[in-house]
């Protein structure tokens, strides 16, 4: 024998009914029970110590985009202001000490990646 | 050609260099606008990572970067301490001698630990708001295995001002739990959470904003944490080991970790413009709204430095320099500024080792207190670890 249970709903709760009946009708119901449960393990499965090395990576190249684009638009409004240079006032930019030191950098870097070849 | 001068290497300074830079690079392109920062330190330290330092999960250096890498090449670097404002001939001189001239001034200087300020509290006390004051504390919890400690609160004497991030004392006094537990000595160390009698606008509660002092009680009970309230500490017998509040009463400890009396910059402090702080703190009458100093029409401040109720951290500078930002382009732009700050304050407070509450409130609304997770903890983890470099950048 089965007793009638009359319950007081909200607005609030009669509207989650609607729709998850939506989703229980339409058989979306189980994908997205199933995505909940993998978000929920992924959750569970993660360590500190890899949330660590995951922002570690993402930290190394926002800092890359950020050197990348500050040295593009330096160089890109230099060029424009000045004129196309001569090989002599080519040789006179190594005079500057930044140049020098951009110039360095990137001879290193291209040793960095013969290291890795 | 309009100069800018920003004066702090802080978050807040080199946040808001940096947002300066990108919102008027077409000012900076015609070569019309200048951008300076001048800061004390060549490096550039994020303070609320030696909380983690007290507790073993960071070693520091982390933590620590050249001011240099953090700044847009368009910016002036130069490592010079300021001495002196000089509001009437638009210039700050530093310590190099050099004057440094601007059309809008920035003053991002922050605040400062004075534990002098209460009898024996250097001698005897610790804290975590210094990266040195942190390894101190860590090397005193690794080696307790019982006893007391207790943590106390100071906040500045200057009415409604609170002391640097109003929630780390809480949010410490959980991780201790934490980590007295994982070391296996909790049992037998105790623990005294103790607040002043006036905290803001808060009087005998536990923290310095209603609704979390009220949750707070239960939430220490179910950690076995003792709570005290009206401890307003104003002196420490540091080879007694016994701390004393101005309300007569004394307790002794074996770890007495602190929030000690913070205060301005020297350079504020003795610049004549903090004329609302009381006890020489040194506190800028800011603009609630514009955040410009109070009777300067040309100078804005953000951060720890200013005389704004709300917290002094960097959930807070995040918001407040997007308003410095868009009222100093406003004005070069347009002569007068547009934007206005609501008190808004964003952060994941670090309620445990392993659990992060996301928080966020404003002029109007105080902190909801909601239960903290594992997920806001890797939020805030992210953060401290990466994000928080981003933003100081400009780009987040």
């Amino acid at each position: 024998m089965s007793e009638e249970i009359k319950i007081k709903k909200s607005a609030e709760m009669q509207k989650i009914e609607d729709k998850m009946t939506m989703l229980v009708q339409t058989g979306r119901i189980d994908n997205l029970i199933d995505l909940l449960a993998v978000l929920s393990d992924q959750i569970e499965m993660t360590t500190t110590p890899m949330v660590e090395k995951m922002v570690n990576s993402i930290d190394n190249m926002t800092t890359a985009g950020f050197v990348t684009e500050n040295a593009v638009r330096y160089a890109k409004r230099e060029t424009e202001k000045n004129e196309i240079p001569s090989v002599f006032a080519l040789l006179k930019l190594m005079k500057d000490e930044d140049t020098r030191k951009g110039l360095a950098f990137m001879l290193n870097l291209t040793k960095g990646i013969g290291k890795q070849l | 050609m309009k100069k800018i001068l920003i004066v702090g290497g802080g978050t807040a300074g080199t946040m808001t260099a940096n947002n300066l830079a990108k919102k008027l690079m077409p000012e900076i392109d015609r070569d019309e606008l200048q951008i300076t920062l001048i800061s004390n330190s060549s490096k550039h330290v994020y303070k609320p990572g030696a909380m983690y330092v007290a507790f073993h999960k960071s070693a520091g250096n982390e933590f620590v970067r050249e001011q240099k890498s953090l700044l847009m090449p368009e910016i002036n670097f130069f490592v010079d301490e300021a001495i002196e404002f000089n509001t009437k001939e638009n210039y700050v001189r530093a310590q190099s001698g050099k004057k440094y001239d601007y059309d809008y001034l920035v003053i991002a200087t922050g605040c400062e630990i004075a534990a002098n300020r209460i009898p024996g509290l250097e001698e005897g006390g610790d804290w975590f708001y210094s990266y040195e004051g942190a390894k101190k504390l860590a090397e005193k919890f690794e080696k307790i295995k019982k006893g007391r400690i207790l943590i106390t609160v100071s906040f500045p004497k200057t009415p409604n001002i609170p002391h640097q991030c109003g929630i780390a004392p809480l949010e410490t006094t959980i991780m201790l739990n934490d980590y007295l537990i994982e070391k296996g000595v909790r049992d037998d160390v105790e623990i005294i959470y103790t607040y002043p009698k006036v905290a803001q606008t808060i009087t005998d509660g536990l923290f310095l904003q209603g609704p979390t002092s009220k949750v707070l009680p239960s939430i220490f009970d179910g950690m076995n944490i003792k709570h005290k309230t009206s401890f307003t500490l104003n002196k420490v017998d540091a080879e007694k080991k016994i701390a004393y509040s101005e309300e007569g009463e004394e307790m002794s400890f074996d770890i007495l970790m602190s929030t000690p009396p913070f205060i301005a910059a020297k350079v504020v402090r003795n610049s004549g413009l903090a004329t609302k702080a009381l006890d020489g703190e040194g506190w800028l009458p800011t603009n609630k709204k514009t955040l410009k100093v109070e009777g300067l029409d040309n100078v804005y401040t953000l951060g720890d430095a200013v005389d704004l109720s709300v917290s002094k951290a960097g959930g807070t500078i995040h918001n407040q320099t997007d308003v410095v930002t868009d009222n100093i382009a406003a004005e070069l732009r347009y002569g007068y500024p547009t934007e206005s700050y609501d008190g808004k304050v964003i952060a994941v407070a670090q309620m445990g080792l392993s659990c992060g509450m996301p928080l966020w409130y404003d002029y109007e609304e105080d902190v909801k207190p909601t239960p903290c997770s594992k997920l806001g903890s890797f939020v805030r983890l992210g953060f401290n670890k990466g994000l928080y470099w981003a933003a100081a950048r400009g780009m987040l």
